[in-house]
């Protein structure tokens, strides 16, 4: 299971307008295009994951993540913001790069774990590339997460 | 969607949560991922206030499924249940207000939530 193959250039945003860690989980949950009442449970639910620890896993990367009844397949969607967002990161750094992943909670929790895990490694790879913050397209993006799998 | 159905949805959702935050196997793996798991206290308290928004009659259904199978709604996928597998009667199935009225599988119980199924398009 291929980060590159579950996400869509469509479910990317370069441009993340929001500027605190609510709106930015609200802007992210957006572009899944669930109904306004799915939408808004799904927010609730990641701003409750919030509470156990942030998500933010340091190095200007997040990572908001559950598991949702009002999804049935795994869904992504990433965002980069150029300023980056006050997320209480670990290392208190802004967060710039977000990566959605919602699950739904049906089937094996594990697949989920796993690509949780494989984000969180592409994640960091991606943070040190110098070419992250010229990427203009989804696609590019896309691309160089493919590079990172190989 | 009916309001109930959303609280029951966002219940759910918490009960999952805890239930990975509690895990220690999980939250081992959480962990070793770079997510830190704590404050548990603050969740159960986000139940417990989701629970007071139930209906009295739903409220005592919700605390039956939750005690019988850990969770208390069921997404339905095309048209199978996904709490016990079994397809949902057509009368049901076919409702235009299936997720604007609560309905409950009678099978096993448990309400149900028809997931919104969208296409891949690439």
């Amino acid at each position: 299971m291929n980060l590159s193959k579950l996400v869509l250039p469509k479910k990317i945003n370069l441009n993340l307008e929001a500027t605190t860690k609510e709106a930015v989980i609200e802007e992210l949950v957006e572009m899944l295009r669930l109904s306004g009442p799915a939408s808004k449970t799904l927010v609730a639910t990641l701003l409750t994951r919030e509470y156990l620890g942030s998500t933010g896993v340091g190095n200007g990367i997040a990572i908001p993540h559950c598991r949702s009844l009002v999804v049935s397949r795994v869904r992504i969607a990433i965002g980069r913001s150029r300023k980056g967002i006050p997320y209480k990161s670990i290392d208190k750094k802004r967060a710039k790069i977000f990566f959605l992943i919602v699950a739904p909670p049906v089937g094996d929790p594990s697949d989920y774990l796993i690509v949780l895990g494989q984000v969180a490694q592409v994640a960091k790879k991606l943070a040190k590339d110098k070419r992250l913050p010229k990427i203009k397209t989804g696609q590019e993006l896309i691309d160089l997460i493919k590079e990172f799998e190989k | 969607m009916n309001s109930q159905l959303q609280v029951l949805i966002a219940l759910q959702d918490i009960l999952l949560l805890i239930r990975d935050a509690k895990d220690p196997t999980r939250k081992k793996k959480y962990g070793r991922i770079g997510f830190k798991i704590s404050n548990l206290k603050s969740l159960e308290d986000t139940q417990a206030k989701l629970e007071e928004q139930l209906d009295p009659a739903i409220r005592s259904q919700y605390v039956r499924m939750k005690q019988r199978y850990g969770r208390v709604v069921a997404p339905v996928i095309n048209a199978v249940c996904h709490g016990c597998f079994v397809t949902i009667p057509s009368a049901i199935r076919g409702a235009e207000d299936r997720n604007k009225k609560l309905y409950r599988c009678e099978n096993c119980g448990m309400f149900l939530y028809w997931v919104e199924e969208q296409p891949i398009l690439r």
